[in-house]
């Protein structure tokens, strides 16, 4: 039987003579051979510049194999997985081939190739395999809101960023003078807008928390005049979102005498820290209570505001006391009112108390928790 | 020198071509990529097709955390999100009812959502849809209230929609009717299908006379679970399929306590809710499942069978329980009159 041919030109003016019932799988080409291109070597149907000649080859290479009608499932699949076996900048140029010739099969089949080199990688593997250039800063990088990691090597990592930010602040606030202390509130703050203005247009969304975050940072700080200043409130807007969490789901605590009540509030809120995937220093869970402070009206609003002053008062001043009647409740397994703190809830209290103040009651197991 | 030469391909690629590669990503390994390089801290807020299932959250026994955990997650990625979203879909055991879902529709529907499935778990939930560019709706969890508000573009609806005994009793006293709340507002619907409690769902509240719209574009249904011992949802059924005159395919499933069945009072087909002469002018295929044989079963067998001119299969396959009434279906069933010489009874045995 006669085979009927097309001529086809790559972007470097060659031409050459393919099989149509092959070429016809592309539609790209087949809606030029309706038009009456390709049927002489005259007349040869232009590639796309995305196909050059070895990419052409590829995809011929794949049309013949598929265009055969006889064959398996199991024999394309198969034919599939050798066939992507390739480097991985041969493997983005025949995507983008295959997708200026419309070859939706391929597109697939490569797009899934390239999906599976970034699944489950860290971001360093990523970048490696595909030759990124890691032109990020580091601030970007911990940018809370955008970065969702899994990582334990960069939760930690954030973790050091958030401390060592901490102290340089802690550092500055003491040298300057009041009016100093808000200007580098203004500064982090604006530094971050800027970026986000710099970078795509942001949804105005994330520029309302960050300005609430501006002015709840002033509000608390003039409350607590002590030098644990920022960490307290920090710390309070952590407990904010645990107490949110809290009244949303157990009304009934309220009543509970408030050994318990703090003990459920951090529990809350360290279950939150610990569980969630995001890399956090307490300052920055602080954007999230602010996008859902916007559901919970005024009432609620003053009655939160209040326990965390309430909060706030009672940490400042008998803190280590109480860290060690938590230790010690906590190791004896004794119930406290209504609510008993699980052995891990106490160490997670530990090591925030190690974090906000520099020296630690040494207990033993207080130590053993840090990562 | 070779790191010179070695370019990166990737980040350069059509952005139709890097919206498919993410959406073959898991959508934390998708969001992850915003770390990659400069070029890629945004290519993830364009996707238009958002999928939030299990492997989102963190694997953890108690349901709290990871309740909040996903509703924090999703609501952070929807702030970030940027263009359109066509797909979204969240299937998730966790989540109960809870306000950020309410919220979250509000979002999607001023995103052009044309595409939205919604698996839940248990709990409470009150949904008020309003997206008028919404063409395919999946629903299932437990409902205490659908409500189609401004969907006129709908095309397919699926619902599974389970129900605790305290809430059907609610249902009971509601005074709105829960058939026109529902499928009042999609003249272009295509394909319906329905699980579970969905037909009694529809079946509660004051249904006088026709229903508002002709589903002129209806073409499949599918409905599971049917009581046939409860006279109204039989009348959901034909109030449906009545004033469906492109329908084609019909699926029936039915659910019916038997002893209750048997004693039911004869079903009226003459009644108001079909007038004798309907015709059902394009329907080919009916498969009847489930059946356990009882009279309004079989009634509504012979009124499709006596009403349906171009049938070509009508398929009844029996429940696995009472295999005595077996006999007496196949008797009854070569009884029934066709209206359509081309059409094959078929019994389904295993």
């Amino acid at each position: 039987m006669m085979k009927s041919y097309i001529w086809l030109q790559n972007d470097d003016g060659s031409i050459q003579q393919v099989e149509q019932e092959v070429a016809k799988l592309c539609p790209i080409i087949c809606q030029e051979i309706h038009t009456g291109v390709g049927s002489s070597k005259q007349n040869p149907i232009s590639l796309p510049p995305q196909v050059n000649p070895a990419m052409l080859s590829l995809i011929l290479d794949y049309c013949q194999f598929h265009q055969v009608p006889g064959r398996s499932n199991k024999e394309r699949k198969s034919f599939d997985e050798k066939f992507i076996r390739m480097d991985t900048k041969r493997l983005c140029e025949l995507t983008s081939a295959a997708d200026s010739l419309q070859l939706k099969p391929l597109v697939d089949l490569t797009s899934r190739a390239l999906a599976r080199m970034i699944e489950g990688k860290t971001p360093e593997e990523i970048r490696e395999t595909f030759h990124l250039p890691d032109d990020l800063t580091e601030e970007e990088k911990l940018e809370p809101l955008k970065n969702m990691t899994d990582d334990p090597r960069i939760r930690v990592l954030n973790r050091l960023y958030a401390r060592k930010r901490k102290e340089l602040k802690e550092r500055d606030k003491l040298k300057n003078v009041e009016i100093e202390e808000e200007r580098v509130d203004d500064r982090s703050v604006d530094d971050l807008l800027s970026f986000i203005n710099g970078g795509k247009g942001d949804s105005k969304g994330v520029k309302t928390s960050k300005s609430k975050k501006k002015n709840r940072r002033r509000k608390d700080q003039q409350k607590n005049a002590s030098s644990n200043c920022i960490p307290i409130s920090d710390y309070d807007c952590s407990s904010n979102n645990a107490i949110e969490v809290h009244t949303k789901d157990s009304k009934g605590l309220n009543s509970v005498c408030h050994v318990g009540k703090i003990h459920n509030d951090v529990g809350e809120m360290l279950k939150l820290q610990d569980v969630e995937d995001e890399s956090f220093a307490p300052e920055d869970e602080f954007d999230d209570s602010d996008d859902i402070d916007d559901g919970i009206d005024p009432a609620m609003k003053e009655k939160i505001d209040r326990e965390v002053e309430d909060f706030a008062r009672r940490l400042n001043s008998d803190w280590p006391e109480r860290m060690q009647e938590i230790l010690s409740l906590g190791q004896q397994r004794r119930p406290v009112s209504t609510a008993t703190v699980p052995q891990g809830d106490v160490q997670k209290i530990a090591f925030i108390y190690r974090k906000i103040h520099v020296s630690v009651s040494s207990d033993s197991a207080a130590c053993r928790i840090l990562d | 020198m070779d790191n010179v030469l070695v370019r990166d391909s990737i980040s350069d690629l059509p952005e139709s071509i890097i919206e498919t590669i993410l959406t073959k990503l898991p959508i934390r390994d998708a969001v992850r990529t915003s770390i990659l390089s400069t070029k890629w801290r945004y290519k993830w807020a364009n996707l238009t097709h958002l999928v939030f299932d299990g492997k989102c959250g963190t694997l953890c026994n108690d349901k709290g955390p990871v309740e909040d955990n996903l509703v924090k997650f999703i609501t952070r990625l929807l702030f970030l999100h940027d263009g359109p979203i066509h797909n979204f879909s969240l299937s998730s055991a966790y989540l109960q009812s809870s306000p950020d879902i309410d919220q979250w529709l509000l979002f999607l529907s001023r995103k052009d959502i044309k595409e939205l499935v919604l698996e839940l778990g248990e709990g409470d939930l009150a949904l008020t849809i309003r997206a008028p560019n919404l063409k395919y709706l999946c629903l299932e969890g437990e409902f205490k209230d659908i409500c189609l508000e401004n969907t006129p573009l709908l095309v397919s609806i699926s619902v599974a929609m389970y129900m605790t005994d305290d809430i059907a009793e609610r249902f009971e006293q509601s005074s709105s009717c829960n058939f026109t709340k529902f499928l009042g507002g999609v003249p272009f619907l295509e394909r319906l299908i329905g699980h579970i409690y969905f037909t009694k769902y529809l079946s509660i509240g004051n249904q006088l006379g026709k229903p508002p719209i002709t589903y002129g574009h209806l073409q499949i249904v599918e409905l599971y679970q049917v009581s046939f011992e409860d006279m109204k949802e039989i009348l959901v059924v034909l109030r449906l399929i009545v004033n469906s005159p492109s329908l084609e395919e019909l699926q029936i499933s039915g659910s019916s306590n038997t002893s209750a069945a048997t004693e039911a009072s004869d079903l009226d087909f003459g009644g108001k809710e079909c007038p004798t002469d309907c015709t059902f002018g394009l329907l080919k295929t009916v498969k009847m499942t489930d059946m356990s044989g009882v009279p309004h079963e079989m009634e509504f067998i012979k009124f499709l069978l006596g009403n349906s001119p171009v049938l070509k299969i009508m398929s009844v396959t029996p429940s696995v329980y009472g295999t005595d009434a077996r006999i007496n279906m196949l008797i009854e069933l070569l009884r029934f009159r066709r209206a359509s010489p081309d059409a094959e009874i078929t019994f389904i045995q295993d």
